[in-house]
């Protein structure tokens, strides 16, 4: 077994080269970028400069830099070399762990998504909890009552968040409990005097601003999860060996517990691991509509605005977390059924 | 007194079609000590019967809606869960067809062979309990126990997790063992050992068995007595030594007929009873057996036939059994 994840972690570098020079050579053949974007802003600076077009401008298709600024432009972010050389100048650069410069910010791209890692976290853990604390007790429960009030009522109320897109969910909480209500704020990750706060304020308002986005990310995530806990439940509670561990004498509830529950879970494992990629989901919807500056929003907006560094320095950590992610759900497969023997070299059967 | 008597047991399903009578009007008597061997094809009902002295028919489709069984002066019929939680693997144990599915596949063995004596032993200490599993995996001829404790399910072979599932039921030295078909799904030398077994062990712990096979072969091997079962009726019941010798239900004569047998012609057609079990939404009127039977007429699709008593102690559910019973002493 140990040889299979020794060979799977080996897989990660080609993989993870594969998917960067796909992307890398895309931002290259996109129309935009920070050169056209620089020039259009230094084209509206002239146009509001009055006195500045005239002198700006060279006659050569309304570019208010010259050739050779361009040129130097070029160079600077590395235009000027073919796109394989300049991806292995990045691929270096990176196995130093440096991302580069946001073009935008002009700051490192590290730094950038540095800023906005705690309050991803924030909403990726607190979904994990909620949903995984949520489900699995209501999957259970729903399995033990199939087809009584409680299941019909709770699938109903499953699938009816599932079927609303979460950007609806979130406006609507928005308009009926922010502004119509004003419960919560209305956006922001937390108050301007939050500096000022107590600790058990700061969480507080934390909270305060939380609950909202929170709902928009959780009102669709229930019913995977859920359907998922109370059949993979209920196909083990007709297994043979819960009748086994009745037969033996064990009340009906704690055979559910002591045997059927573990097998149930064997299904949720298979994505277990995947959850390691929490701290950059966030949908830039829900982000945008309040106004929260995590991952989601990051990336969204440095497509639009072309900061390519920016976008390979996202790609560099999601994609990385997603393969040892996988690699990581297979552990999880492995812990929880003794049955699975990766690789050649454990049969015992 | 009989150890158990399950008495005129009636069970109903819950199918898509509307409520069936699964089982109608079982009685069979389980003497203190012996085999009681139960036959029939599949779907006949014999396993549905040992589950419902268990409490063990699934739910919420079936239910037992007629008849009691008696077990120590109890109706087990009438018992709550927790208190046939009592009774369930103390008093009387079960084991199954299928020993790979019949085991938790993500427990090691020694775990659940703990369980089931901790379930009848509470106040067991750790030790006590790992003494126990030993000496019982040893009783039941597994090689290198100690080291079998730490392996799962999967890493046995199936004639040692049938060896498994006997330990776990005689953990608590039952007076009846409920045996569904133990041997079904395994190799027939394993077969052998397990049937040598299960005999072994009886006579060390004195226990009643019920030995449920199609396998008439087994039940001649192992049963004392034997009821033959038929679309959820009894059809005959009678010894080992004179079920085999005159059959007298029709069915029993198919059933017996269609044993391959070295002394017949080799190559000859093997005799079968044409038809299969009907559906249970499916049952005929009258005798449950009527649109197989050679000897059908036309009272048998109208009128059921009762579990009748013979002068020597058998019992058969036939319409005309005495009929045929002469005729062959007239062609004979």
């Amino acid at each position: 077994m140990t040889s299979y994840f020794v060979r799977r972690f080996l897989l990660i570098l080609p993989t993870f080269i594969g998917v960067t020079i796909l992307v890398f050579t895309l931002t290259r053949l996109v129309p935009g970028g920070p050169i056209e974007r620089m020039l259009n802003e230094a084209a509206l600076a002239g146009a509001e400069g009055g006195a500045a077009v005239s002198s700006g401008f060279d006659g050569r298709g309304g570019s208010v830099l010259s050739d050779e600024q361009i040129e130097q432009l070029k160079r600077y972010y590395g235009f000027d070399k073919p796109v394989v050389l300049s991806y292995f100048d990045w691929l270096g650069k990176v196995a130093t762990l440096d991302l580069g410069t946001s073009t935008r910010y002009t700051e490192p791209v590290w730094e950038t998504i540095k800023s906005r890692l705690p309050i991803s976290i924030f909403y990726g853990v607190a979904t994990l909890i909620l949903t995984y604390g949520v489900c699995i007790p209501l999957g259970i429960v729903k399995a033990i009552k199939h087809k009584t009030a409680f299941d019909n009522v709770s699938s109903a109320l499953v699938f009816f968040g599932y079927a609303i897109p979460s950007y609806v969910v979130g406006i609507a909480c928005l308009t009926l409990f922010a502004a119509n209500l004003e419960w919560f704020p209305l956006s922001g990750f937390v108050s301007d005097d939050f500096d000022d706060l107590s600790t058990f304020g700061k969480a507080l308002d934390i909270l305060d601003h939380a609950a909202l986005p929170l709902i928009a990310y959780l009102a669709g995530s229930f019913a995977v999860t859920t359907m998922l806990m109370k059949n993979s439940l209920m196909d083990n509670l007709a297994a043979d060996y819960v009748r086994t561990a009745i037969a033996k004498g064990m009340a009906f509830r704690k055979a559910v517990f002591a045997h059927a529950c573990r097998n149930s879970l064997i299904p949720l494992a298979t994505s277990f691991g995947n959850t390691i990629t929490l701290v950059i989901t966030g949908s830039f919807l829900i982000e945008k509509i309040f106004n929260i500056d995590g991952f989601g929003l990051l990336g969204f907006e440095s497509l639009v605005e072309r900061d390519y560094p920016v976008v390979m320095g996202i790609l560099v950590i999601s994609s990385l977390l997603f393969l040892i992610g996988n690699i990581l759900s297979d552990i999880c497969v492995a812990f929880v059924d003794p049955r699975v023997k990766f690789g050649s070299g454990g049969s015992n059967q | 007194m009989a150890l158990l008597s399950i008495e005129d047991l009636a069970i109903s399903f819950e199918t898509d079609e509307g409520v069936v009578d699964v089982i109608d009007g079982v009685s069979i008597e389980l003497e203190e000590g012996e085999t009681l061997g139960l036959v029939g094809e599949s779907g006949c009902g014999k396993s549905v019967t040992a589950l419902a002295v268990m409490g063990l028919l699934p739910k919420p489709a079936g239910r037992i809606t007629g008849g009691a069984i008696r077990f120590q002066d109890e109706d087990l019929t009438r018992l709550t869960s927790e208190e046939l939680s009592r009774v369930r693997g103390d008093q009387i144990a079960m084991i199954f067809q299928e020993p790979m599915t019949a085991l938790n596949p993500v427990h090691r063995v020694g775990k659940q062979l703990a369980e089931s004596y901790r379930l009848h032993h509470p106040d067991a200490s750790k030790n006590e309990i790992r003494e126990e599993s030993l000496r019982l995996m040893d009783h039941v001829g597994i090689p290198a126990a100690e080291r079998r404790l730490d392996e799962y399910p999967h890493q046995l072979s199936g004639g040692m997790r049938q060896r498994i599932m006997i330990a776990m039921a005689l953990s608590s030295r039952p007076r009846i063992l409920i045996a569904d078909e133990p041997t079904t799904a395994l190799d027939v030398t394993i077969q052998a050992q397990i049937l040598e077994l299960l005999r072994d062990l009886q006579s060390e712990y004195g226990m009643s068995i019920i030995f449920i096979t199609h396998d008439l072969g087994v039940i001649a091997e192992l049963a004392s007595r034997v009821v033959v079962m038929y679309a959820g009726r009894v059809a005959e019941e009678a010894s080992v030594e004179s079920l085999f010798k005159s059959p007298r239900h029709p069915y029993t004569k198919g059933l017996l007929a269609s044993i391959p047998r070295l002394e017949s012609e080799s190559k000859s057609v093997l005799p079968t009873i044409p038809g299969v079990v009907p559906s249970i939404d499916e049952l005929p009127v009258g005798c449950r057996f009527s649109n197989r039977c050679e000897f059908a007429q036309d009272q048998c699709t109208h009128a059921k036939p009762e579990l009748e008593q013979a002068s020597d102690g058998r019992k058969i559910a036939c319409l005309r059994w005495r009929e045929l019973e002469q005729d062959v002493a007239v062609s004979a």
